[in-house]
C-alpha cells in the first residue's frame, strides 16, 4: 500500500474509535493546537524525537504548562500527557508506543486528555505488519512494556453502551508531523 | 441420575424464564453482536482465520513442554518470578502468601477469568488483601456479591437502576441512572484504589514463548494502570494461553475483538516483558502458571480441542439458550458451550451435568468460534460420560438397550401407540390436548399424531413408474418421516421419479441414533450405525437420500465417527457417508433438476427456516432456496432464519420444554412478521416444532417441507399427451 492510502486508512479507522486525527505542518502547529485543549498541567516525558526537535520549550512557547519529571501523584492531577510515537498500525487505526519507561505509562494512563505525535512515514498496514518492529523493540531492549493504543478507554459494561473514557484517557489526538521521527524503534 | 440437582436446576430455569427483560436484552444483544462482527471481519476469510488460529493452538498443545520451557526461561530472563501453580489452591496459596509478604491491604484487579475460575478473591480476603476488581462489569457484580454473568461482559445481566442502586450504597448519595454519569462514578470511585494498592492483578490473553512476555487485549484501561502502578504485578495465566511467536500473538489479538465484541480492535493492547521499572525501583513482576485440569483436558482425546479456545465469549451470544435464561443459569464461573465443558474439567462433572443436558445442539456456537472447536461434539461427548457416570435413568436405558436396539420391537410398539392414542387424536392428524400428566407437552404446540400406515407401509403400495432409470436410490426415512410423516417419503418419490429416479426403502433401517447420543447413550448409537449401515447398502443404491438433516449427519458424520476405529466396519461407514445426500441437494447438486419445476408452483409467499442440522450439520441452505424460488415461488428471508426452533429431539419432549417452548415462541414471532403463508424447511423435526407452535398460536401460516413443496408444484404440471 502506498504510504498515501496508509495515511488514510490509519486516519479512518482512527477517527472511527473516537480519535482525533489532526494534520501539522510543524511541531509548532502542533503546539498550538494542544495549547488550545489543554487546562491545567501537561505531561511531556523526555523521548529521543521530542527531545531531537526541542519539543519542550516550543510547547512552553504556546504557553503551555509543561511538567518533565513527574511522580504518579503529580501525574494524577495532571489535565493532559504528550508524548511521540514508535509507530502506527493503519487497519486499526492505533498507535504503538515503547512505554517501558515508567513516565510514558504515566503520561498515557493518568491524565483525561492523551496527546500523541506521529510521523505519518510511520505506518504499517496491519498487526501482523506490526511484528516486524515489535520483534526488533523486543530484541533491543530485555524488558519491554509496549501499549497499542485505539482510540480513547471506553466501556460497554453497563447495558452495552458505548461509553467513552472510564479509568484511561477520555479523549486521544493524534498529531501527524512529517519529518518527526522516521525511526521506527524509536518514540 | 442426581435427582435433587437436577430439581435445583430446574428451579433456576423457571426464575430465568419468569424474566423476559434479561431475555429481551440478551436477544437485542445477540443481534447486534452479530451485525457488529460481520462488519468488524469485512474482508477477512473467516474460515481462513480460524483455521490458522485452530491449527496453531493444536501445534502449542502437541509442543506443550517445549514452549513452555521457552517461555519461562525467556520470562525469567527478563527479571520476571514464574510459579507454575498445579490447581486452584496451590495457586490461590501462593498469591495469597505474596499478598501477606508484601503487607498488602489492597489488591486492585483487572479483569481475570482466570481468578473467578479459582476464586482468588476469597483466598485474598482470607490473607487480609482486600481485592477490588476494577473492570466496571465486574466491579458492578463484585458490590452486588454475584458471579459474571458472561466471559466478557461480566454484568449484561444488569440493568442501569441496578448500578445505580449499589453506586448509590458506595458513595453514599443518591447517584442518578444515567450510564454516562454512572460510568465517571465508577472511574472516580476506583482512581484511588490504584496509587493504594500495593499489588495489581491481571490475566492474560497470550503467553507468547519468543518473548517470554503476556499480551492483555482490555478496553478500559484499568489494566495499564493496575500493572503500572503498584510495585507488583501479579499476571494469572491459564497454560493454555501460551502461543509460540509474536506473529501467532498478533493473529489471536486480530481475530479476538472481532469476534468478542465486533471491534476491530480493543482500544489497549498491553504488551508486558519482564519486570520494568516503577518508582524508583524495578516492578515485581510474577506470573503465576495455572493448571487446574488443563492437562488432563489436553490427554481427552475427544474434549482437547477445548483448549484452543481463546474466550471471545461468542459461543454464548449466539447460544439460544443462553438468550433465553443466562449465563448465570446456563454456565458455572465458564458460561456458554465452552463453559460446559471447561466446567467438566475444571470444576468437576458434577457442575457440568445439568449444563451438558441444557445444551439444545443446534451448533450455533461452532459457527462462530474463532478457534473452529466443535463445541457440540465435545458437549455430546460430555453427555455420554455423565450418562456412564450416573446413569441416564432405567427407563431411558430400557427403551434403548432394549426396545430400540431391537427394531422390530420398537416399530411395533410404536405401532401399538398408534392405536393407543386413537381416544386423543380423535381422528385427527394432530393432538391438540393431552390428558393428566402429559398435557404440558400440548400446552404450547400441538403434536403430530403417529401415522395409521407408517411410510414403510406405505412405500411398499406406491407404484414407481420410472422406464429408465438414472439412479437407484434408497430412502433413509428415520424415524419421523417413517412414522409421522409418511406423506413426506411419498412426495419424495414422486419428486424422483420426475427427475427419472427410482426410490427403494430398505425396510431393515432402523433409528439413526442420534436421540440415543444426545441422551448419553453411546452403545445404542453405535449398535444402530451397524444396523443401518448393512441395511441401506445392501441394495447397492447409488445413493442414500435423507428427508432429516439430523439423520444425513448421522449417517454422513457420526457412523463414521462410531466405527473409526473398527477396520472391519469403518470401510463400510465412510461408503454410506460418501452417497448420502440431503434430498434438496440431490435435486439440484446431482441430478441438475431445479428446471422441471421452473415456475410451476402457484406463487405463494414463503419464507424459509434453516434447520441447524442442515445448515451448520451438513453445510446445505442456499439449494433449498434456490429450489424454491425456481419453482415459482416468492422467498422473503425472516429474521433469524438459522435460529435454531427449538425442538432438540427429546430436549423438547421431556428434558427441556420450558426453554423449547420459549425458543419456539421467538421463531413463531419470526415467521408471523416474515409476512410469508408458508415456512418451508428440510427437516421432519422442525416441522412437528414449528407446525405445532404455529397451530397452537393459531397463525395461519403453514409449515411444509420444501420437498412437499416441489411434489405439490409438479402436480400443477399440465399433463402430456
Ligand atoms: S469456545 Fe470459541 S466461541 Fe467460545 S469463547 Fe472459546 S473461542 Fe470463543
Amino acid at each position: 500500500m502506498m504510504n498515501q492510502s496508509l495515511i488514510e486508512l490509519f486516519s479512518e479507522k482512527a477517527v472511527a474509535v473516537g480519535a482525533e486525527v489532526i494534520s501539522c505542518t510543524s511541531i509548532a502547529e502542533a503546539a498550538t493546537f494542544v495549547a488550545g485543549k489543554v487546562d491545567g498541567p501537561l505531561l511531556v516525558p523526555t523521548f529521543p524525537s521530542g527531545c531531537r526537535s526541542g519539543l519542550e520549550t516550543v510547547l512552553r512557547d504556546a504557553g503551555l504548562d509543561v511538567l518533565n519529571a513527574f511522580s504518579s501523584e503529580t501525574a494524577g492531577r495532571a489535565d493532559g500527557g504528550l508524548t511521540g510515537t514508535n509507530f502506527a498500525i493503519a487497519d486499526t487505526g492505533s498507535l504503538v508506543l515503547e512505554s517501558t519507561a515508567e513516565d510514558i505509562r504515566l503520561a498515557t494512563t493518568l491524565p483525561p486528555k492523551q496527546f500523541a505525535l506521529l510521523d505519518p512515514a510511520k505506518i504499517v498496514a496491519d498487526g501482523l505488519a506490526a511484528v516486524d518492529p515489535m520483534r526488533r523493540l523486543h530484541q533491543r531492549d530485555a524488558r519491554n512494556y509496549i501499549a497499542y493504543i485505539t482510540g480513547p478507554s471506553r466501556t460497554a459494561d453497563i447495558e452495552r453502551v458505548l461509553t467513552i473514557g472510564v479509568h484511561g484517557p477520555k479523549e486521544l489526538f493524534i498529531l501527524l508531523v512529517p519529518g518527526f521521527s522516521s525511526d521506527f524503534l524509536e518514540m | 441420575m442426581n435427582k435433587q440437582r437436577s430439581k435445583d436446576y430446574r428451579k433456576q430455569i423457571d426464575q430465568a424464564l419468569a424474566t423476559p427483560k434479561l431475555q429481551d436484552a440478551l436477544h437485542k444483544f445477540g443481534d447486534a453482536f452479530l451485525v457488529s462482527r460481520e462488519k468488524a471481519f469485512g474482508g477477512l476469510d473467516f474460515e481462513q482465520l480460524r483455521g490458522r488460529i485452530a491449527e496453531m493452538k493444536t501445534g502449542v498443545r502437541e509442543h506443550h513442554g517445549e514452549l513452555m520451557e521457552q517461555f519461562i526461561a525467556n520470562a525469567e530472563a527478563a527479571g520476571a518470578i514464574v510459579y507454575q501453580a498445579r490447581d486452584a489452591a496451590d495457586a490461590n496459596r501462593y498469591i495469597a502468601d505474596l499478598a501477606r509478604r508484601k503487607k498488602a491491604t489492597l489488591g486492585v484487579k483487572s479483569k481475570s477469568m482466570v481468578s473467578e475460575e479459582i476464586h482468588l478473591n476469597k483466598a485474598l480476603e482470607k490473607a487480609g488483601t482486600r481485592a477490588l476488581e476494577t473492570d466496571l462489569g465486574e466491579w458492578i457484580v463484585q458490590l452486588a456479591g454475584q458471579r459474571p454473568s458472561h466471559m466478557v461482559m461480566p454484568a449484561i445481566h444488569m440493568f442501569k437502576e441496578e448500578v445505580a442502586e449499589l453506586f448509590s450504597k458506595e458513595t453514599g448519595r443518591q447517584e442518578p441512572a444515567e450510564i454516562e454519569h454512572l460510568v465517571e462514578v465508577a472511574r472516580r470511585q476506583l482512581r484511588e484504589s490504584y496509587f493504594q494498592a500495593e499489588i495489581g492483578i491481571t490475566g492474560a490473553n497470550v503467553a507468547i514463548a519468543e518473548t517470554g512476555g503476556i499480551a492483555l487485549v482490555t478496553n478500559e484501561g484499568n489494566a495499564r494502570l493496575a500493572s503500572t502502578l503498584p510495585k507488583v504485578h501479579v499476571a494469572l495465566i491459564g497454560i493454555e494461553k501460551l502461543v509460540p511467536t509474536l506473529e501467532d500473538a498478533a493473529r489471536v489479538v486480530q481475530i479476538l475483538p472481532k469476534n468478542a465484541t465486533g471491534q476491530l480492535l480493543t482500544s489497549y493492547v498491553t504488551w508486558i516483558r519482564g519486570a520494568v521499572p516503577c518508582g524508583d525501583e524495578e516492578k515485581e513482576l510474577h506470573f503465576v502458571l495455572l493448571d487446574n485440569g488443563r492437562s488432563s483436558l489436553a490427554e481427552s482425546t475427544q474434549c482437547r480441542d477445548a483448549l484452543n479456545c481463546i474466550r471471545c465469549g461468542a459461543c454464548a451470544n449466539v447460544c439460544p439458550v443462553y438468550q433465553t435464561v443466562g449465563g448465570h443459569v446456563f454456565g458455572h464461573i465458564y458460561i456458554g458451550a465452552i463453559g460446559i465443558i471447561l466446567t467438566a474439567f475444571y470444576h468437576g462433572l458434577d457442575n457440568a451435568a445439568e449444563l451438558v443436558k441444557a445444551c439444545i445442539g443446534c451448533r450455533s456456537c461452532v459457527s462462530v468460534c474463532p478457534a473452529n472447536i466443535d463445541l457440540e461434539e465435545i458437549i455430546l461427548h460430555l453427555r455420554e460420560t455423565v450418562g456412564d457416570e450416573e446413569g441416564i435413568g432405567a427407563g431411558k436405558a430400557l427403551v434403548f438397550r432394549k426396545v430400540m436396539q431391537n427394531r422390530k420391537l420398537f416399530h411395533t410398539m410404536i405401532k401399538a401407540a398408534s392405536m393407543l392414542q386413537k381416544p386423543v387424536t380423535r381422528g385427527e392428524r394432530t393432538i391438540r390436548h393431552l390428558p393428566l400428566f402429559f398435557s404440558p407437552l400440548t400446552e404450547w404446540r400441538t403434536l403430530p399424531a403417529i401415522a395409521d400406515t407408517a411410510l414403510r407401509d406405505a412405500f411398499k403400495a406406491k407404484a414407481q413408474q420410472v422406464e429408465k432409470p438414472r439412479y437407484r436410490v434408497a430412502l433413509f426415512g428415520g424415524c419421523a418421516n417413517d412414522f409421522l410423516y409418511p406423506e413426506l417419503g411419498l412426495d419424495l418419490i414422486e419428486v424422483m421419479n420426475a427427475l427419472d429416479v427410482e426410490v427403494f426403502y430398505p425396510q431393515e433401517q432402523n433409528c439413526c441414533g442420534i436421540p440415543a447420543i444426545y441422551s448419553g447413550e453411546k452403545e445404542t448409537a453405535v449398535e444402530l450405525a451397524k444396523q443401518n449401515i448393512d441395511a441401506m447398502l445392501a441394495g447397492h443404491p447409488d445413493y442414500v437420500l435423507t428427508t432429516c438433516p439430523t439423520c444425513a449427519m448421522a449417517l454422513k458424520h457420526n457412523f463414521v465417527e462410531h466405527l473409526k476405529d473398527n477396520p472391519a466396519w469403518a470401510k463400510k461407514a465412510e461408503k454410506l457417508s460418501s452417497i448420502t445426500v440431503d434430498a434438496a441437494s440431490f435435486v439440484l447438486n446431482q441430478l441438475d433438476g431445479a428446471g422441471i419445476f421452473a415456475d410451476l408452483a402457484e406463487k405463494e409467499k414463503i419464507t424459509y427456516h434453516d434447520s441447524c442440522h442442515l445448515k451448520r450439520g451438513v453445510g446445505v441452505w442456499q439449494e433449498p432456496r434456490r429450489l424454491i424460488k425456481e419453482s415459482g415461488h416468492d422467498l422473503v428471508e425472516m429474521d433469524h432464519a438459522d435460529r435454531c426452533c427449538g425442538f432438540g429431539g427429546s430436549y423438547s419432549l421431556t428434558s427441556h420444554p420450558d426453554i423449547s417452548r420459549k425458543i419456539l415462541a421467538d421463531k413463531v414471532h419470526d415467521i408471523e412478521a416474515s409476512g410469508a403463508t408458508c415456512v418451508a424447511m428440510d427437516c421432519p423435526g422442525c416441522m412437528m416444532q414449528i407446525r405445532g407452535g404455529l397451530e397452537k398460536a393459531e397463525v395461519p401460516v403453514r409449515a411444509q417441507h420444501t420437498i412437499e413443496l416441489l411434489a405439490a408444484a409438479l402436480r400443477n404440471k399440465p399433463t402430456e399427451k
